[in-house]
């Protein structure tokens, strides 16, 4: 009868885990290898030599098992003859976790057993409850599978405890999705890139030039804004931070050389989170930012909620004042409003105006096609 | 599939079924999110065993039945605790919530956070996870206005809404029954029964001027009506005609991505769309200049070059 790879793996992991949680003490690794069958198969534990490939099966156990949040603490350093390994309970289960509601507090059935007498004990306030269920939603509606699936896994842990389902009922709160959206594949890998900081390279569709070239990227995050996903991080070829659309990216190979080892760090000046602020297009771009003055003449809602992102001027309560990197982006904007906001400073923005404005409508008179 | 995903499910399942009771096996695959083939293949791949001795599985019972499943074990009855990346998920979540609200309601999200965070396991690695993602749900409008439409949605209170509309030139006042929030494309939007209106009606909560939350309550619509409301095009009214708009082959591309359609052999799109408000139509084709153009219905064309020309420099 033979058992599969993973099957194998999956069962020995277990074995591991469950001899660390039933020490409270730590335990060497011929201790260890005791409690996980595979690890005896060769015979070298018993003749009291641990072979070296068996020490590799079980180093690369340890790390993937960290990489998955199992705090197997090792004591001593690496490399001593006597160093041993433990597990406790309280560091891998989950507390108890109770919520406090007016009517009293929802308790856990608690397990009286060894190892689970001294789980801590977490309790949420109702509204915290709340949060955490709507908060966890929101995350889902974002469309990135890797956090999905994480939210997902958060929450089947917690609501072994906890009603999170009754908690969320009513947020009736929806984020649409783009029609183009990035493959699981293309979140998994830009993720684990992420995580290892080791350079991908990548099929990206310019849709400036309409052709799609290959990139290679050192990652530094995702953002989700306005609608979609963005992978932030320096092009390597162009020695330039940029952003690429995630549903535009394509054919993901994560730099498999040195695996273990970071390929880059990520500098200590950059927030993804500053990074990630939501920004107007005017707004982006590597020009010098100019003022510009715009003059508020018509009173629609669109209009009255367009100057509202623009900052008040002395004396002109009629007008706002706007930082602009790209001049045109904004004049074509200004343009949407059909002469309720119109530029009046600096010159350069009012005849890109202008001409904007003539060439729209020549393309109504002349009947020429663009 | 690998053993890390599998191991996890495993850790999931066995502290909702390791009671000695028999469990539907229906109801635990939907409770863990797996097919109950899965589930089966789960429980028994790790407990067919050819060891000696049979490691976990010898102090472990599975019973798997036609429609039940069991399991007696003294190990993993708790799940584990959150991993840096679960509880970094959830955060990220929480921080969009809290952009949503009003300040009284901060301190609850952030306790939430705070109590995550004392229920994750801990790890040197852990730092790696965080500033890994980050969302915005843009919104360019007074954020006071969106945290009283949700306060009023979840407490099934009616607003007094002033509105501007895109086109209209002054506000008027309203009372609504809001039923859902929605974000689309960089803007906010509230699904509502208008008492004014009386219709259900989708607003954008950029130009809602003033927004106060009254004591009277109102009874949700169907919750399927909501959504289906909130998945339609927020933004066209009561579509009575359709607009006609041709995108010129520098732009076509991205229109293209964001709203399907073939291009034309000149590398040209063109697109049709319900027009219920006629300022919509001209704002939505003059963003883009002169790389689109209204070619249906003729009233618009004469509209946009009307406006065109009246625009004084």
């Amino acid at each position: 009868m033979t058992t599969s790879r993973t099957t194998q793996k999956v069962q020995r992991w277990i074995d591991l885990l469950t001899t660390l949680l039933s020490h409270n003490f730590p335990l060497t690794f011929l201790d260890l290898a005791r409690g996980v069958p595979q690890y005896l198969a060769d015979g070298s534990v018993d003749a009291g030599e641990p072979s070296p490939t068996l020490k590799r099966m079980f180093e690369r156990d340890k790390l993937e098992l960290r990489n998955m949040g199992v705090p197997i603490e090792t004591i001593g350093e690496e490399g001593e003859e006597d160093i041993s390994y433990r597990l406790r309970p309280g560091d891998f289960y989950l507390p108890y976790l109770e919520v406090a509601a007016q009517r009293g507090t929802l308790k856990p059935k608690k397990i009286d057993r060894h190892g689970y007498r001294s789980l801590a004990q977490l309790t949420f306030d109702a509204d915290e409850l709340v949060a955490v269920a709507e908060g966890a939603a929101r995350a889902r509606q974002l469309g990135d599978p890797i956090l999905r699936a994480d939210v997902d896994s958060a929450v089947r842990k917690l609501a072994v405890d906890l009603p999170l389902g009754a908690a969320s009922a009513g947020d009736a709160t929806y984020v649409r999705q783009p029609r183009e959206r990035a493959d699981a594949a293309t979140f998994e890998a830009l993720s684990d890139a992420l995580f290892r900081q080791k350079r991908v390279s990548f099929d990206y569709r310019a849709m400036g030039r309409d052709e799609t070239a290959r990139r290679t990227v050192e990652p530094y995050g995702l953002f989700f804004l306005n609608g979609h996903w963005y992978l932030v991080g320096r092009d390597v070829d162009r020695d330039a931070l940029r952003n690429f659309r995630v549903s535009r990216v394509g054919g993901v190979k994560v730099n498999a050389a040195k695996e273990g080892t970071p390929d880059f760090v990520i500098p200590d000046g950059f927030s993804l989170r500053d990074h990630a602020r939501s920004r107007n297009a005017w707004e982006l771009g590597d020009d010098q930012p100019l003022e510009a003055i715009v003059e508020l003449r018509g009173r629609s809602g669109a209009a009255r909620a367009a100057a509202a992102l623009g900052e008040p001027v002395e004396e002109h309560p009629d007008r706002r004042c706007y930082d602009v990197r790209r001049r045109d982006v904004f004049a074509r904007w200004l343009l949407s409003f059909a002469g309720e906001l119109v530029p009046v400073a600096p010159p350069a923005l009012v005849e890109e105006f202008r001409a904007q404005v003539a060439a729209t409508r020549a393309r109504y008179v002349s009947g020429e096609r663009a | 599939m690998s053993a890390a995903e599998q191991l996890k499910r495993i850790l999931t399942v066995i502290p909702r079924l390791a009671d000695g009771e028999e469990h539907p096996v229906d109801e635990v695959a939907e409770l863990v999110g797996i097919d109950r083939r899965k589930l089966v293949a789960d429980l028994t791949s790790v407990s067919e065993r050819y060891d000696t001795p049979g490691g976990w599985v010898d102090g472990v019972s599975i019973t798997v039945g036609a429609g039940h499943v069991s399991v007696r074990t003294s190990h993993f009855l708790r799940p584990m605790r959150l991993t840096m990346a679960e509880l970094c998920a959830l955060e990220l979540g929480l921080g969009l919530l809290r952009r949503e609200r009003h300040a009284h309601e901060l301190p609850a999200i952030d306790r939430a956070s705070e109590r995550l965070r004392k229920a994750i396991t801990e790890l040197p690695q852990n730092e790696q996870h965080e500033g890994m993602r980050a969302a915005e749900l843009s919104y360019g409008g007074d954020p006071t206005h969106l945290a009283t439409l949700s306060r009023a949605r979840k407490a099934k209170k009616k607003v007094r809404l002033r509105y501007r509309s895109g086109s209209a030139k002054e506000s008027s006042e309203r009372v609504i029954c809001p039923h859902a929030l929605l974000h689309s494309a960089g803007s906010w939007y509230v699904v509502a029964y208008c008492e004014t209106g009386e219709g259900m009606r989708i607003f954008r909560v950029d130009r809602v001027e003033e927004a106060s939350q009254l004591a009277e309550e109102f009874i949700p619509s169907r919750e399927a009506d909501v959504a289906r409301l909130a998945a339609e095009r927020p933004f066209v009214g009561e579509p009575e005609r359709t607009m006609t708009v041709r995108y010129s082959p520098r732009i076509a591309r991205w229109i293209r991505e964001r709203e399907g359609g073939e291009l034309d052999a000149d590398g040209s799109l063109v697109r049709e769309y319900p027009l219920g408000d006629i300022g919509w139509g001209v704002r939505h084709v003059l963003q883009y200049g002169p790389d689109a153009e209204v070619l249906e219905p003729v009233e618009l064309r004469g509209e946009i070059v009307r406006r065109l020309e009246s625009v004084a420099l």
